[in-house]
């Protein structure tokens, strides 16, 4: 059954009155001349009052503020997209597929894309200008029997492969001919055994990854967490400012990026939207924490308390109503130099699990219980049962110490998720991750009820 | 605002060509937000937003668009203008689309206007505010969100249907920490939160100072517990965030057929929840609009769960015609708006002896699903987590991970629920501020099983 197709505009501003020590904002789709300088006057209301009682004491906002003009940039697409009909016609075969069997209960085929246009004035001064196309497709199926239901999707049931650029993120992404196989694996799951418990190890395919680097590396790496601005809502961090630099967040075969240059990966950008060039940057290396993930005005906060720390530029707002706050973009974790199939070979008495389905996670970012749509067991080094309801928990300050493998260049694929949810008010941002496949030792694993 | 909206239904109707039919819900707000860190203040600043999803009807096709409002006031910008290129950009999405055998929507003339009492509206005094929670926290490290202003919802259509709800609301939301334990990196806190119409400095110092009294208990050191069952004294707060895990498709007769329930075993018989256990949906709390975006009023009172029985599930236009059910009006989503739980019989006063030994829990964090037709449940224990010996708070206790069956704790581990329910307005803030809450009581729990 079609739903009926959805399109939306958005348009408006957000206005950022920086006084020397403190900033306010007002955010209007008023784009007249005289909307904007009301919002101006509103947003220096703010800034005044955050001025006398606000946290920026020994910050000097104004030498965070740059007018020069950096380069226009665009999401990458090779291919365009072809018209609506088309990709109309693309979903409903799809969805055709999703339903060979009279256990399939539920199913869907759906397709987003977002262009976004944006522009950053400094002092009136056009300091840079991006303009993004977002591609997200995806896939669910359930199957159900007998009171027990399995979901399968096509990288998440909460769009794990999405990226920019064109028609080429829809032929990447498996949609063509996913349907089939989705299902398949959905009534696959349902005749399975619920995976086992105990201690094995962990194969975790990217899909998964992607969950893993976002909570127990990306979240407790935001520096504004670090600094306590979120301890009311979404937490603070189990890292400290006196970390960087020398903490052993994992085994010495981690090496984590910062990567605005993979510029078909979702979160790719120039610039943030404090206006802070991107670049690479590590903040892992060899298992040791490098630095933060840190927009200028946060680094400025952190000097004011007399650390110095090296960061990103990662200031980041989901759109011209909400003000930026330091968040995740592309936080990959760099391949390593073991194939898929070695990986496999090496494992004794372990569990490959693929795709996310259940996550949750301490306010510290540490204590951690992950689920996956997939499980497949590992027995003498050869892939065996499938089984269902795989999950696993953890500590982050222990769990990334325990990678005894990473997967070469063969097993990495590129994801993201529109999907991060953070600050007060809320934001839901896009993030990507990019990761080969992993390998953990001795993880705690269990399965559903049954 | 409902100008605005009036603006919007005339451009509805004048924009629909003959044989059409079109209708438009709205969100709108005009926001202050305050984020304080440290008693100080973080990030402040006004959002004005509007968002019209516009829906056109030709028959029995059907397209949408969403479209930001340029301005929450009257005559500002060309509103006329933009929604007329909507409905024109949607005839061609129509020419693209094919028939939807489940479209529903209201097409009476439907009036309502549910306003609270503030016609005028409240002027939120900035400075005031500012100076009153300085001054409550004094050095105490306070971190809060403020949200306060009007917020409205509307309904309209090229039949003439005017519905309205609007509120003026303040919410202030803040958690008291102590130092982190230079030692064992400890972090604690307790949580606490004051809601109303409009800012009040004497009742809100009050709640402030309350909860640093409350953070005192809180200076003790930790202790660590090990994995196992412990007995739990459950806030009003804590239950509701067990509770609001039953709304993810508990209720939904989409989601019961879709096999994405985690109330599928109570609705078939294979599992039960305590006969203590008694909820529904009841708009009358005035937390939430009494019309849904198909344009149907909504029934004011659903009963969901009778004494631990499956009541009667949530109903949209859209799955009463999938599913040949009979519809009560529900949301797209299907998920209830103001849930109230009906409070049991152990007073507050005797809670804790009740409790005896174990956990005293003032609220669970990310919450999710492990496994969802057993209504198997993980989260994390946060803020105020109390160890109790025979009746007396005696130490704070390191955040815990529990993964537990709530066919379990709210089955034969309920072994009471507190005589007074709390009603708890929403504060979520993505992308709009939330309408509706939560009502519930406090709960005594035999054992919820820690893993980690």
């Amino acid at each position: 059954m079609a739903y009926p197709i959805e399109t939306s505009a958005d348009r408006g501003a957000m206005v950022t009155a920086w006084r020397r020590q403190g900033v306010g904002y007002c955010a209007t789709a008023d784009l007249s001349a005289a909307g904007l300088q009301r919002a101006a006057d509103e947003a220096d209301h703010w800034a005044a009052i955050a001025e006398r009682c606000g946290v920026f004491e020994g910050v000097d906002l104004h030498a965070l503020l740059d007018t020069r003009s950096l380069p226009d940039a665009a999401s990458p697409i090779v291919e365009a997209l072809p018209d609506r009909a088309v990709l109309l016609a693309m979903l409903r075969e799809e969805s055709d597929a999703m339903h060979p069997d009279p256990r399939i209960v539920s199913w869907s085929a759906r397709l987003a894309v977002t262009q976004r246009q944006q522009w950053l004035y400094v002092d009136g001064q056009l300091r840079a200008r991006q303009s993004s196309q977002f591609v997200e497709p995806n896939l669910d199926v359930t199957a159900a029997d007998g009171g027990l239901s399995q979901t399968r999707s096509l990288a998440g049931q909460y769009n794990g492969f999405c990226q920019q650029g064109g028609l080429e993120v829809i032929r990447a992404s498996g949609l063509v001919g996913g349907g089939a196989r989705i299902a398949r694996e959905a009534l696959e799951l349902l005749g399975a055994p619920d995976c086992p418990s105990g201690p094995r190890d962990l194969l975790l395919m990217p899909d998964q990854m992607m969950l893993q680097i976002h909570e127990s590396i990306g979240h407790p790496l935001e520096l504004d967490r670090i600094l306590g601005d979120e301890r009311n809502f979404a937490g603070g961090s189990f890292v400290d400012l006196d970390m960087f630099g020398r903490y052993q967040y994992g085994s010495p075969l981690l090496d984590v990026s910062f990567d605005p240059d993979i510029e078909h990966e979702l979160a790719a950008y120039r610039c943030d939207d404090d206006g802070e060039a991107a670049r690479k940057v590590w903040l892992i290396r060899g298992g040791i924490l490098q630095r933060p993930l840190g927009g200028g005005l946060s680094r400025a906060r952190a000097q004011a308390r007399g650390v110095a720390l090296d960061g990103t530029a990662n200031a980041r707002a989901v759109g011209w109503h909400r003000a930026p706050i330091d968040r995740m973009a592309n936080l990959n974790i760099e391949p390593g130099h073991t194939s898929l199939a070695d990986m496999i070979a090496s494992v004794e008495r372990g569990v490959l699990m693929r795709t996310n389905v259940s996550w949750s996670i301490d306010d510290a970012r540490n204590k951690f219980q992950f689920g996956c749509e997939f499980g497949q067991l590992i027995e003498g080094g050869k892939l065996t049962t499938v089984v269902r309801n795989p999950g696993y928990r953890g500590v982050s300050a222990t769990f990334w110490r325990s990678l005894a493998a990473v997967g070469d260049a063969a097993s990495v694929e590129v994801l993201g998720t529109p999907f991060c949810g953070k600050g007060e008010p809320g934001q839901v941002i896009r993030v990507g991750h990019a990761s080969p496949a992993c390998l953990f030792r001795g993880i705690d694993v269990f399965g559903g009820e049954g | 605002m409902r100008a605005r909206f009036d603006e919007l239904g005339q451009a509805i109707e004048t924009g629909c060509a003959p044989g059409e039919f079109a209708c438009a819900t709205i969100e709108a707000e005009r926001s202050e937000f305050v984020r304080i860190n440290g008693a100080r203040w973080r990030q402040a600043g006004r959002v004005e937003r509007a968002v019209a999803r516009i829906r056109l009807v030709q028959g029995d096709r059907q397209a949408i668009h969403q479209l930001t409002l340029p301005g929450l006031e009257p005559g500002v910008g060309d509103l006329t203008g933009a929604v007329h290129e909507s409905l024109a950009a949607l005839r061609q999405v129509l020419a693209d689309s094919g028939p939807d055998p489940l479209l529903d929507v209201n097409r009476d003339p439907v009036q309502s206007d549910d306003r609270d009492l503030h016609e005028g509206g409240l002027v939120f005094d900035r400075a005031a505010f500012v100076q009153t929670v300085t001054d409550a926290a004094g050095p105490a490290d306070l971190v809060g969100f403020c949200a306060a202003g009007p917020l409205a919802r509307g309904f309209c259509s090229s039949s003439g249907s005017r519905q309205w709800y609007q509120r003026e609301r303040l919410s202030f939301d803040w958690s008291i920490h102590l130092p982190v334990d230079a030692t064992g990196g400890d972090r604690k806190a307790v949580k606490a939160s004051w809601s109303g119409p409009a800012f009040n400095a004497d009742d809100l110092s009050r709640a402030i100072a309350d909860s640093r009294r409350d953070a005192q208990v809180m200076a003790r050191p930790v202790m660590r517990l090990a994995p196992g069952d412990y007995r739990a004294l459950l806030s009003p707060r804590a239950l509701a965030d067990l509770i609001e895990m039953l709304s993810w498709g508990g209720f939904s007769a989409r989601a019961h057929h879709a096999g994405q329930s985690p109330l599928g075993w109570l609705r078939s018989g294979k599992s039960t929840l305590s006969p203590m256990l008694s909820m529904a949906e009841d708009l009358d709390a005035g937390l939430a609009p009494g019309f849904q975006a198909d344009g149907y009023p909504r029934a004011r009172r659903t009963a969901l769960i009778d004494r631990g029985r499956f009541a009667d599930w949530l109903v949209s236009p859209r799955t009463a015609r999938e599913y040949q059910l009979t519809g009560n009006a529900a949301g797209e989503g299907e998920m209830p708006e103001t849930l109230r739980v009906q409070p049991g019989s152990m007073k507050a006063s005797d809670a804790l002896s009740a409790l005896g030994t174990g956990l005293s829990i003032s609220n669970l964090w990310y919450l999710n699903f492990s496994d969802r037709p057993s209504a198997r449940v993980t989260g994390m224990t946060r803020f105020a987590c109390l160890w109790v010996d025979q009746g007396e708070p005696v130490a704070p206790v390191e955040a815990m991970r529990f993964d537990d069956s709530l066919y379990r704790l709210l089955g034969d581990q309920l072994e009471a629920l507190g005589d007074t329910a709390v009603l708890m307005p929403a504060g979520d803030t993505y992308d709009a501020r939330a309408t509706g809450g939560i009502e519930t009581p406090g709960a005594l729990l035999g054992a919820v099983r820690f893993a980690l």
